[in-house]
């Protein structure tokens, strides 16, 4: 194996990138990731907040504390990981991780890894997905995304600009892939438009070093609100309007074992909603 | 004199009948109460090292020459292994041996779960020999898997036969009984997850074998390994000097210890061999997971008459049955009790030791139906504890029992519970709970110590015993020290190798104060006799005047007082050697270890979320040596159970047996952030009945009544019966869901 | 490959694979053993190490892509934490103590005098299988003695 240091783009080469590490190094020794050459991106990712502009390089330990940052995204680096991971990852790898299926992380033959069997919607599933869950049961991790995707954030990348939503794509029986990243493509920078409130809230199964059983992020801009959540679906998901989840529960198709999760994210929407005042 | 003695000998709540030799026990116990050096606050006497990094543990040995070895494991639940050929693994780079079924112990052609152990390869780099395992060719013959431990029962599957209880007349009783409260309560498989995962290093030098192995009992894993190497027991020497935590999972050598034996043997080079982290949590062991049927029938006075269980243990494809049925028979005095113990045979990952084995898994059980019982009688949980306390077990008195003061210790904080429901807001609610603590603690012989001293006046205490993190180290000098007269830095204590000293107990099964004190002590006594014997000669004074005092030879009229180097600079190079040995416990007598929690909790009513506040903990577990290390240990317990109750499970692939939860992103221990305020006292009273110190363990019992003590928090606060561990917020909805539908048909909430 | 790597001060030539973990590094070729590995995939902080002071995971760094200055637990054995921890009783079995050491050094270093919350906060990533948080948080209240 090999491991290169562009400093710029356009001596940028095809393989695996590698910036914190906190994700492709484990990956890579399980297998899951395999490649021969190793780039190190930290050359030519920016790093640092100028403005409404956030260096895909910036970690999420320096966002968490960053008066600038809008509080849904703060409040989502400060719950996210533990201290040292915070340290290590930066938000532009947060927004690329995958899930923490553990059949998935095992490497069983699920849909995600080209098979054709969601194990987890048989099997043990209690940490899965209550939405776009029919395929492929997975529950996106990012606090992060969840937040940005409620602040309504555009990407800018080494060929494109386009809003974070499109970044994402729920797996399905032609496309297996999450995101919608090309080969040889880096996430460089995130825009932020302004907001006047955000907020994110977290349940977690211990107070600290958890990824979300469910996060709720909300934002609200010229009138309307925004919100997304993490941990309920494959992608981060972007609910269709602040009440939606008020008229009932069938916004979601739970598993039998995620059924818990309906109303915790019913409440946390809800609280959200009333933190932005 | 030496004294041989037929007698029961428990450990983890498992008794069996020994001939034992046993020494008399000729000290008398020291007065109440803290005394110069022990019953006070003592800083852990390796913790310089600790703390910076400096000692070795086994995960730090590196030998010359070292190869490491790797396991592979069965990828089936149930499987037989029809053809194996190691051909390509050995040929593969840096591979020096591979061994297959039946080369080494534990190393077998049936895997009863997924990760039993079947071959394993010695190379250069451990790297190298887990990608050799991926080049072993294993033909496997696929067997039935019953992962269901009811169906198991059903099937008559099981580890060992049924054990049944009865005294009394259960039926009867509970036919009259005013008031009649059941509930199934089930416990989830929870993993040890010791920092140090399972290792060791195997070296032959000539025909004696080293084990370096982190572990919690060096003459066990001796024994053990003479034994399946069938070679004489002198001719293993095994060396713990730290270990990297154990809570009951390393009492044996392991399959990893008897691989690297062979390996090293047909490479004539020692071999490393260590669990992986995610090895760690499907092979070394569990809490397995438990299923409660219990009933409890009482009189309206509140005095139960009728306790009853069938108890459930998933033991795994092997592994032996705890006593789940512990609490039920010994906590209250009930006339009438009837339980059955199933250990069910399932295709997963065989169960070891975890901290107080079954009494956790049944004291969540019985404390939550006892509160059950509480609110429908709508008497005090604290005043029906009281009540219905027990002065003996089942006819055996207690060599002592200081329960009632752990209560009445215990008052004050239960009394905080209007002030803390108070607090409660629409989706907050607050509450506090309670539960009892029973469980063993005791320990026996036999243990020996030895104590040298030099002619610079310092002591050692040398006994192959093995502090495995809970201090040890410090509580066996604080009581030479205390013996001896000297102060606490002029002691040292040298342990950890099967060559160095005497015959030391296990450290499980809260033994190692209760077994080990006693031993080190007389040894004391002894070295010290021999120090005054030596004064009188020298300062022509009866030996009857003379004392050690915090290290001077004193007379009783003052008018010497001389350090002790000052005696023995005289002895040059001859030594005092002080020898000493456990004595038996009290015949006809139960040892027993008590306390109680009082726990404030609050959850939100719409998350589930669960978040414990505040925990109190009173234990009488006879004389504290080490003020300081108990409490760290009572606080270690008690935060360890909060992550069984509330954010722990190893959960499997129900279709394949496959272990899910072996990273630690996905099994949740607690962090720093989970922890609530813990305040605990101790009663501090020694057992006159035992030994010459009156110490009980303490290892064990502050994990025992955690989670039952919250999950009756958590009846107070909201009035819903949690029945399942972890408390997860599923759990906590479905109880929340549960105790509304009640409220609507009519029922009485509870308190 | 061959990289330069600077630990607690001495600077080293690494040449490692590739994919060598900074804690393997340490451990097997430096012989600072001090950085414990207990789950070898960045989820439990034994491994902890600063770099430029910040704490970091050894176990999932790669050795040659470490930029900074590295500081292990054998570089911080004169702090005045190794004393707080001591007195508070902040070790049981100790496996994971050096790593609770080198993230506290990291925390009191940007901050003095860090209230509970802000020590539950920084300290989260370390996990004691034997429960010595309380001690711990004792110790880093307490760390200038």
């Amino acid at each position: 194996m090999e491991l290169l240091r562009p400093s710029n783009v356009d001596q940028l080469d095809e393989g695996v990138y590698i910036h914190g590490g906190t994700e492709v190094v484990p990956l890579l020794r399980d297998g899951i990731l395999s490649g021969e050459r190793l780039v190190d991106i930290r050359g030519l990712v920016p790093r640092g907040v100028r403005d409404a502009t956030i260096g895909a390089g910036t970690t999420l330990a320096e966002l968490e504390v960053d008066p600038q940052i809008p509080a849904a995204l703060r409040e989502a680096c400060r719950l996210a990981a533990s201290p040292q991971l915070r340290n290590m990852g930066s938000i532009g790898g947060n927004l690329l991780q995958a899930t923490r299926c553990w059949y998935w992380r095992l490497k069983y033959p699920c849909r995600l890894h080209g098979g054709d069997t969601c194990f987890a919607r048989e099997g043990e599933h209690r940490e899965h997905a209550i939405v776009a869950n029919d395929f492929c049961a997975s529950a996106h991790p990012s606090d992060v995304a969840a937040a940005l995707l409620a602040l309504d954030a555009r990407v800018r990348t080494s060929q494109r600009e386009l809003p974070l939503a499109e970044l994402y794509h729920v797996p399905d029986e032609a496309d297996r892939n999450v995101t919608r990243l090309a080969a040889g493509e880096v996430i460089l920078e995130l825009e932020l438009p302004p907001v006047e409130a955000s907020v994110y809230l977290k349940a977690m199964d211990r107070k600290k070093w958890s990824f979300p059983q469910v996060g709720v992020a909300a934002a609200r801009a010229g009138g309307e609100t925004r919100i997304a959540l993490a941990g309920v679906a494959p992608v981060p998901w972007l609910l269709e309007s602040a009440d939606a989840l008020a008229s009932g529960d069938e916004w979601a198709t739970p598993l039998p074992r995620t059924e818990w999760k309906v109303p915790v994210a019913r409440a946390l929407v809800r609280r959200a909603v009333a933190a932005l005042g | 004199m030496a004294r041989l003695i037929r007698t029961e000998k428990e450990v983890e709540g498992r008794f069996e009948e020994v001939w034992l030799v046993v020494e008399e026990d000729a000290l008398d116990q020291w007065p109440v109460g803290p005394l110069t050096t022990v019953g006070r606050d003592a800083e852990r006497k390796d913790a310089p090292e600790r703390v910076r990094g400096e000692v070795r543990y086994t995960a730090d040995i590196t030998l010359p020459g070292m190869l490491h070895g790797a396991i592979l494991r069965s990828p089936h639940a149930h499987a037989r292994v029809a053809k194996i050929d190691l051909s390509r693994a050995l040929s593969a780079p840096g591979v020096h041996a591979a061994i297959g079924p039946g080369d080494a112990h534990g190393l077998e052609e049936e895997a009863g779960w997924l990760g039993a152990p079947v071959a394993a390869v010695a190379a250069d780099t451990a790297a190298q020999a887990r990608a050799a395992l991926e080049l072993v060719d294993v033909e496997w013959e696929e067997l039935e898997i019953v992962l269901d431990p009811e169906a198991a029962v059903e099937r008559e599957l099981f580890t060992a036969e049924p054990t049944r209880y009865e005294r009394g007349d259960f039926d009867r009783a509970l036919a009259e009984a005013d008031v009649v409260v059941e509930g199934t309560y089930r416990t989830s498989v929870v993993l040890h997850n010791s920092m140090e995962t399972h290792q060791s290093v195997c070296e032959w030098v000539g025909d004696t074998l080293n084990v370096y192995i982190s572990t919690q009992y060096v003459w066990g894993v001796r024994d053990e390994i003479a034994t399946e190497l069938g070679i004489p027991r002198d001719k293993v020497r095994v060396v713990c000097e730290y270990m990297g935590g154990g809570f009951g999972s390393k009492n044996d050598a392991g399959e990893y210890t008897f691989a690297g034996a062979e390996l090293a043997k047909r490479t004539g080079r020692p071999v490393k061999c260590a669990l992986t982290r995610r090895e760690e949590n499907t092979a070394a062991g569990n809490r397995n997971a438990t299923i409660q049927k219990l009933k409890v029938g009482a009189r309206g006075d509140g005095t139960i008459v009728a306790l009853g269980g069938e108890f459930v243990n998933a033991v795994g494809w092997t592994g032996w049955s705890a006593m789940t049925e512990g609490p039920m028979q010994m906590l209250y005095a009930c006339e009438n009790v009837r339980t059955v113990r199933y250990g069910a045979q399932i295709n997963t990952p065989p169960m070891k030791a975890f901290r107080a084995p079954g009494f956790v898994e049944g004291t969540f059980g019985l404390e939550c139906l006892i509160d059950e019982l509480a609110a429908k009688l709508d008497v005090d949980p604290l005043e029906l504890r009281r009540k219905n306390y027990a002065d003996s077990n089942d006819g055996k008195p207690f060599s002592s029992k200081n329960l009632m003061e752990c209560y009445a210790l215990a008052q004050a904080q239960w009394d905080r519970r209007h002030d803390v429901r108070a607090r409660s807001t629409d989706t907050w609610k607050h509450g506090v709970g309670m539960a009892s603590q029973i469980w063993f603690g005791g320990g026996g012989p036999p243990s020996y110590a030895w104590i040298r001293v030099g002619s610079d006046g310092r002591a050692q205490v040398v006994t192959a015993m093995q502090d495995i993190g809970t201090g040890s180290r410090t509580a066996m000098a604080q009581i030479a020290a205390e013996e001896l007269g000297f102060p606490l830095d002029r002691v040292e204590v040298s342990l950890g190798d099967t060559s160095r000293g005497p015959f030391a107990s296990i450290s499980a099964g809260s033994s190692t104060i209760p077994s080990m004190g006693p031993a080190v002590r007389a040894a004391a006594a002894d070295a010290k006799r021999q120090l005054i014997e030596i004064a009188a000669q020298r300062y022509h004074l009866e030996e009857r005047v003379l004392d050690i005092v915090d290290g001077n030879v004193v007379s009783a009229d003052g008018n010497l007082s001389t350090p002790v180097e000052k005696l023995v600079e005289v002895l040059e190079d001859a030594q005092i050697l002080g020898k000493g040995a456990r004595g038996p416990n009290p015949t006809g007598m139960s040892v027993l270890t008590f306390g109680i929690h009082v726990v404030e909790v609050a959850v939100d009513i719409e998350t589930g979320e669960i978040v414990v506040d505040r925990v109190y903990a009173a234990h009488d577990v006879g004389r504290i040596v080490n003020t300081l290390g108990a409490r760290s240990q009572v606080e270690g317990g008690i935060i360890q159970g909060i992550g069984h109750t509330l954010s722990e499970v190893r959960l499997h692939d129900p279709a394949s047996g496959r272990i899910l939860t072996t990273t630690l992103d996905a099994y949740r221990m607690p962090t720093i952030a989970d922890v609530p305020e813990i305040v605990c006292e101790f009663v501090d009273q020694p057992d006159e009945h035992l030994t010459n110190l009156g110490s009980k363990g303490l290892g064990e019992p502050p994990i025992v009544p955690i989670a039952a003590a919250i999950a009756n928090a958590i009846r107070d606060a909201t009035g819903a019966d949690v029945h399942e561990l972890p408390i997860s917020r599923e759990e906590m909805l479905r109880a929340l869901e549960a105790a509304k539908k009640k409220e609507k048909r009519g029922a009485p909430a509870a308190v | 490959m061959a990289s330069e790597l600077i630990v607690n001060g001495h600077t080293y030539e690494v040449r490692a694979p590739v994919g060598a973990s900074l804690a393997h590094v340490l451990r097997e070729e430096l012989g600072l053993t001090g950085t414990k590995i207990a789950c070898n995939e960045g989820h439990c902080g034994a491994c902890t190490v600063q770099i430029d002071g910040v704490p970091a995971l050894s176990c999932i760094t790669l050795a040659h892509a470490v930029r900074g200055e590295v500081t292990t637990i054998e570089g911080l054995r004169d702090h005045p934490l190794v004393d707080a921890f001591v007195k508070a009783d902040a070790v049981q079995c100790g496996f994971c103590t050096p790593g609770q050491v080198v993230s506290a050094a990291a925390l009191v270093a940007a901050n003095p005098e860090p209230t509970s919350e802000e020590i539950r906060h920084h300290m989260a990533g370390n996990i004691c299988r034997c429960g010595t948080y309380p001690r711990i948080e004792e110790a880093i209240l307490h760390w200038r003695g």
